[in-house]
């Protein structure tokens, strides 16, 4: 039984995944110690740059134009549009070469050993459901896809085994994603952008025969974010500083700080920037 | 030893409540491989086609033609007594059981009487207290009851009970000013009737149990506007394997659907090939 993890890359022309995923690596290998490979469609531009890049493996796929874009927040009054190329994670099941697989977002940066004990059990699938947003004065905004449907999950960070029943779920992921247009219709997604969350929490739902079950088992501990409307100021060993959005007060911050946390910082202009060499503000 | 469910069903002017209690024998045909005798309770006519649904017709005992209300909550403490079963599940017209619920006869069946004191809304979440309904059980510190969901036995224990129900009823304005003067709810209404009953005979623990439902009370439904229809916020359907979805949500057991358009000519038509297995 091998165990890895596995990070999707694919550049746009503003952010670097493919830095942010040697980052986001080295911090698995210092507190999960486990093997990191990365999914990349510009394998080239990573080995040129990045020859120390510290991969077990480089896992290439096609490079494909990208299909939808996305407004991208660097804290709460600046944004881009920039292309969004999510469709190639419903492929991880046959890109992995783990026989269990911690998926990981870049931007999800370990600061502690809390995901070893979901690499330690045997379950089919664990995946983040509970969430904790660092701003506590915003509203909760994904306890569910939407108001009137289904409990949301987070495809951030996943941990699978191969086995005939995740294969089933891919592949349940992958003909959601492809027919995605019927699908956000029929649980009211407003939104058209195709997102991995959304088309998890359907297949999960459609695995626990549409009501509640136990195809998905909660990872440990909490899935704890700061979104793209909020700034990383820096990271210390396992201690990280933030500014997060002020409700009502559009362009001021709260200050905040976590000791030994996984933080899911969705905004990865300002992680960038701190993984360039600087501060994230 | 007989076991079955009993309807309440009296039509109003604007409500065809022997409509309803036909739809709900219908799923309780299809949904329940052993119990499924369902009679009902009225004074209503009941259409020759719905007849042969029910094991018994039961006219309303000491019915009083004075009694005007529209949920004829006056008459409902009398389901004791009129219930042909030795062993009864009462449940409101306006439901649909989903689910084979054997297991409830046979925890129930351990006890004397139990009401159902806990609610889900459609996507399965619990509400633990009803603060937009139920002000006046919240703060007179009552239990939390609900009469559409509710079993008896033929026992000296529940018929007690009903005795002291029907007291409550019949002298409504004195038991709430009385047991509960504090937000006070002047309309007679059988879950409240339920929980004054119990708090004067002393048994408020004894009555609660496992008991559940889905309640389709749009204001518990967690939406950030409250309709006067859930139906226009969420859709749902009746497929032919009788599994019930709303809002993608498939719906288990019992679903207590509240609204009086809900049941149409196809859900019927549905129904009674699920019935019939058709």
């Amino acid at each position: 039984m091998t165990t890895g993890a596995v990070i999707f890359a694919q550049n746009n022309s503003t952010i670097d995944y493919i830095k942010l995923a040697i980052f986001a690596a080295s911090r698995i290998k210092k507190y999960l110690d486990i093997p990191v490979s990365i999914v990349t469609d510009t394998k080239d531009y990573l080995l040129k740059s990045f020859p120390d890049h510290g991969f077990d493996q480089i896992i290439e796929i096609d490079f494909v134009a990208p299909v939808q874009n996305k407004k991208f927040f660097d804290g709460s009054v600046t944004s881009k549009v920039l292309p969004w190329k999510n469709h190639a994670r419903t492929n991880v099941y046959d890109l992995t070469p783990y026989d269990r697989t911690l998926v990981i977002d870049s931007d999800y940066i370990i600061s502690s050993t809390v995901l070893k004990s979901a690499l330690d059990n045997d379950y089919d699938f664990q995946i983040y459901k509970n969430s904790f947003d660092l701003a506590i004065d915003r509203e909760r905004d994904f306890e569910r896809i939407n108001q009137y449907s289904i409990p949301f999950y987070w495809a951030t960070v996943f941990v699978f085994q191969k086995n005939t029943i995740m294969e089933a779920f891919f592949n349940l992921v992958s003909y959601i994603k492809t027919n995605w247009s019927y699908f956000r219709l029929l649980y009211n997604i407003d939104s058209s952008t195709y997102r991995n969350d959304f088309a998890f929490s359907i297949a999960i739902h459609i695995m626990d025969g549409k009501t509640q079950g136990d195809f998905a088992i909660e990872l440990p501990g909490t899935m704890t974010y700061i979104t793209d409307a909020d700034v990383l100021i820096d990271i210390d060993e396992n201690k990280m500083k933030f500014l997060t959005q002020r409700k009502n007060f559009l362009g001021e911050y709260t200050a905040s700080k976590t000791t030994g946390l996984d933080v899911h910082v969705i905004n990865k202009m300002s992680l960038l920037r701190y993984v360039n060499g600087g501060s994230g503000v | 030893m007989s076991k079955g469910f009993l309807v309440f069903a009296q039509n109003t002017d604007t409500v065809d409540y022997v409509r309803q209690a036909y739809a709900l024998a219908l799923s309780i045909k299809f949904s329940q491989p052993e119990i499924n005798s369902v009679s009902i309770v009225t004074n209503s006519p009941v259409p020759d086609e719905y007849q042969t649904v029910f094991d018994q017709i039961i006219p309303i005992p000491w019915f009083d033609e004075t009694v005007d209300s529209a949920l004829k909550a006056e008459h409902r403490w009398k389901l004791y007594h009129a219930s042909p079963y030795t062993e009864t599940i009462v449940l409101d017209a306006d439901m649909l059981m989903l689910a084979d619920i054997s297991l409830w006869w046979e925890y129930c069946g351990n006890y004397d009487i139990k009401f159902c004191n806990r609610i889900r809304n459609y996507k399965k979440d619990v509400i633990v207290q009803d603060t937009y309904h139920r002000k006046t059980f919240i703060s007179n510190n009552l239990n939390n009851p609900y009469y559409a969901l509710h079993y008896f036995k033929q026992s000296d224990y529940a018929h007690d009970f009903y005795k002291v129900l029907e007291f409550v009823i019949n002298n409504w304005e004195y038991c709430r000013g009385t047991f509960a003067p504090l937000d006070p709810q002047e309309w007679v209404s059988m879950d409240l009737a339920v929980a004054l009953a119990s708090k004067i005979y002393g048994i408020e623990d004894d009555v609660l149990s496992p008991l559940e439902f889905i309640h389709m009370k749009p204001a518990i439904q967690g939406w950030a506007t409250t309709p006067i229809s859930w139906r226009n916020f969420v859709n749902y359907v009746l497929n032919k394997k009788g599994e019930f979805v709303v809002g993608n949500i498939k719906q288990e057991k019992l679903f207590h659907y509240i609204d009086k358009n809900f049941v149409d000519d196809n859900l019927i038509n549905r129904l009674e090939e699920l019935a019939n297995g058709t």
